[in-house]
């Protein structure tokens, strides 16, 4: 009996590997993709204020804080739909020791940046959500009113 | 004494002239040799006058923090007039000067915790912001209050 079962399985192994080899032709490839934003230079805004990937891509952002001459900090963060002015609330209360970051594991993030000083720039990685609208603020105090954006999610 | 036609003539003729000139000069003071460079200064100083505006009345303490930010962005106004000719130039950095001394009398007052005399202090802010841009032809200037107010809560939920 377990002769034949050893048999059947080197028999079938190859047809094993080989439908999963067609399964995964069959599935679509994750696709990379690469963002871009800054600020509008001084002014309290980004640029651009809509980005879009499609559902499931790997992500890679690139913040650019292009301002010259105010000494003020920004950040890119990307929330939940609905969910920007509770993250802009949640980094104001962890305040200036925290640079006014959300807190580390905030369930309502999806993904941020750290702060970058006028002139500098920074990037982050993630796996595009589900398909929707995702607004991005800018979480240093009083920017989120002014600074936000939405990421368009495809499917 | 009489003057000749021809002597009317010519005097009528150079004052046209003069007025010509003196016209054009009027004209050439108030038309910056950067309009881009200084449309963005003065949209940088409103950006900077809504953000403070949007700290009342609960915010108060960060006003001083933005009035950092007005003597900053005063510095684009300042090189998008460096090549001006002298006297358009002082004429603007007086009139700038004046608005950052009024953005330093907002966080001056600010301390007081006063929210009717932030409000005031803001007014003649936006006054001598009012004056810097009326140096400049209307399509270069950006006034206070261009800039819209702070806006909260991102894209609806979906």
């Amino acid at each position: 009996m377990k002769r034949r079962e050893a048999l059947a399985g080197l028999l079938l192994a190859p047809v094993g590997f080989l439908g999963y080899r067609a399964l995964a032709a069959s599935a679509p490839p994750q696709r990379e993709v690469n963002l871009t934003v800054a600020t509008d230079g001084d002014l309290l805004a980004f640029t651009p204020v809509e980005l879009s990937c499609p559902t499931g891509a790997r992500v890679h952002l690139t913040f650019h804080h292009t301002g010259k001459y105010i000494r003020q900090d920004h950040d890119w963060v990307l929330t939940l739909p609905g969910a920007s002015d509770a993250v802009a609330q949640a980094a104001l209360a962890a305040g200036e020791a925290a640079r006014y970051l959300p807190p580390p594991g905030d369930q309502q993030v999806i993904a941020m940046t750290p702060m970058c000083g006028k002139g500098e720039q920074a990037s982050v990685d993630f796996i595009a959500p589900a398909p929707g609208d995702y607004p991005f603020i800018c979480t240093y105090p009083g920017h989120a009113g002014f600074m936000h954006g939405v990421l368009h999610v495809t499917r | 004494m009489t003057i000749s036609r021809a002597m009317r003539v010519r005097l009528a003729l150079g004052l046209a002239g003069a007025l010509a000139w003196a016209g054009a000069q009027g004209v050439l003071a108030a038309e910056p040799q950067s309009p881009d460079q200084v449309h963005m200064a003065l949209r940088i100083l409103a950006s900077v006058y809504a953000d403070m505006e949007s700290k009342l009345p609960n915010q108060l303490d960060r006003l001083a923090h933005e009035n950092e930010e007005f003597h900053d962005g005063s510095g684009a106004m300042r090189d998008a007039v460096a090549a001006e000719p002298a006297a358009y130039k002082s004429r603007v950095l007086a009139a700038l000067d004046k608005a950052v001394n009024d953005s330093q009398a907002v966080a001056d007052t600010s301390k007081t915790h006063d929210t009717a005399k932030v409000r005031a202090s803001l007014d003649t802010l936006a006054a001598s912001m009012r004056a810097l841009n009326g140096l400049f032809p209307e399509a270069v200037r950006a006034e206070p209050g261009s800039v819209p107010p702070p806006q909260h809560g991102g894209p609806p939920k979906t």
